[in-house]
């Protein structure tokens, strides 16, 4: 398949960088095992994952023909990425399988802070790869303000955990700032580095964001049908959608499940039923589905440009 | 941003075995009470035609979705 050559060199841009730690007991091992994973960038994903850290190549190589110059730019946002997912899962305190879980919060919160640090150090190798200086501080301005702006989506996600009452608005607003935009700077960055024109930029960062927010619903659905998000008691969009419009004894046994107060045994089975039963997952779906066409929209609106087949097979 | 029109359909269709069975075989007719834009009247035909109604896990939503959401 077309990605497999620019995974292993994506997968040596990460090696490399995590060397310089070799020599630090445990911080290599914990570092290397926090990017390990599907989508993290260091292992082969399973056949049937789209190759999602590959995002910005293959962005840069849409607009420009040539991949490589995104190499250290993709290597930074998984260590971003991941950096942001060992810190949410310290947050969470609620996935046995984190790094936190199993070495405590402290080697999990330096190892993540490591990961930022290499985020930044890893773009130095823009410049060897032939990026213009200018280029190089947009793409250093770009990525630490998407990240930023993931950071505030992460404060009122954490600030209203367990809140029953949080609507459908503000829920897409948390889901667009803080998941959407990762999406949106890797395919921005992708672009930025294709030496895309301002009006592709702006479609190509409006494809990512849709991209974002598609795969976050898709995300949430799974998060009810496969029972995670119920355990967890996660208030995500299904749930929204299912407080908002039942009644009587159904919302009485949701708002039981999803609150945080309560140490009531949840039956997950009986509450994905409920959740089908009343159109929540239905209607997530179609909310998928817009953005999904949404970004499709954008994609057809660059073909007379840009050969997009590659980018399209996130959305197939 | 919240959909009402969109929340309006689903809540009807899922209200009853009757609502669900008007929507299955004229979507266009109940769709048509409701103030939809043109993007969410093509999103619930692509849904209906791919997935019908979901009211339940299936194959063909495992398939939908599958492979979507490993960026997160």
């Amino acid at each position: 398949m077309w990605y497999k050559k620019q995974a292993e060199l994506l997968r040596e841009e990460l090696e490399t960088l995590l060397k310089l730690l070799v020599d630090t007991a445990g911080l290599y091992e914990l570092t290397r095992k926090a990017l390990t994973g599907a989508g993290r960038g260091i292992f082969a994903d399973k056949p049937d994952s789209l190759p999602w850290p590959l995002l910005p190549l293959m962005v840069c190589e849409t607009v420009s023909g040539r991949f490589e110059p995104a190499l250290p730019a993709a290597a930074s946002i998984q260590l971003l990425k991941t950096a942001a997912e060992v810190f949410d899962d310290v947050e969470d305190a609620d996935s046995p399988e984190s790094l936190s879980s199993r070495y405590g919060p402290a080697l999990a919160v330096n190892a993540a802070t490591t990961l930022l640090i290499l985020s930044e150090k890893v773009l130095a190798g823009l410049k060897a790869r032939g990026v213009e200086d200018s280029i190089i501080v947009r793409i250093m301005e770009s990525i630490s303000s998407y990240y930023t702006t993931a950071c505030a989506g992460q404060h009122l996600d954490i600030s209203h955990t367990g809140d029953l009452a949080v609507t459908e608005e503000l829920y897409m607003k948390i889901i667009s700032l803080k998941s959407a935009t990762t999406a949106e700077c890797a395919c921005y960055t992708g672009a930025l580095l294709g030496q895309a024109g301002p009006d592709s930029l702006d479609k190509f960062a409006r494809f990512g964001h849709n991209l974002g927010m598609m795969s976050q619903i898709v995300n949430d659905i799974q998060g009810v049908t496969g029972g995670k998000d119920i355990i967890r008691r996660k208030i995500t969009l299904p749930v929204i959608y299912a407080l908002s419009q039942t009644r009587g004894e159904t919302y009485r046994r949701l708002e039981r499940a999803f609150s945080q107060e309560t140490e009531t045994a949840i039956q997950p089975g009986q509450i994905k039923d409920l959740l089908f039963q009343c159109g929540a997952v239905h209607y997530s779906v179609l909310r998928m589905e817009l953005y999904k066409q949404r970004a499709a929209g954008i994609l057809a609106e660059m073909e007379a440009g840009f050969d997009t087949g590659q980018l399209k097979q996130f959305l197939e | 941003m919240k959909s009402q029109a969109l929340q309006e359909l689903v809540s009807r269709i899922f209200k009853d075995e009757d609502s669900r069975a008007q929507f299955i075989s004229d979507p266009d007719s109940v769709m048509s009470q409701f103030s939809l834009t043109e993007q969410e009247r093509a999103a619930v035909l692509t849904t209906h035609s791919r997935l019908g109604v979901v009211n339940s896990g299936s194959p063909q939503l495992a398939a939908a979705i599958g492979p979507m959401a490993s960026w997160f």
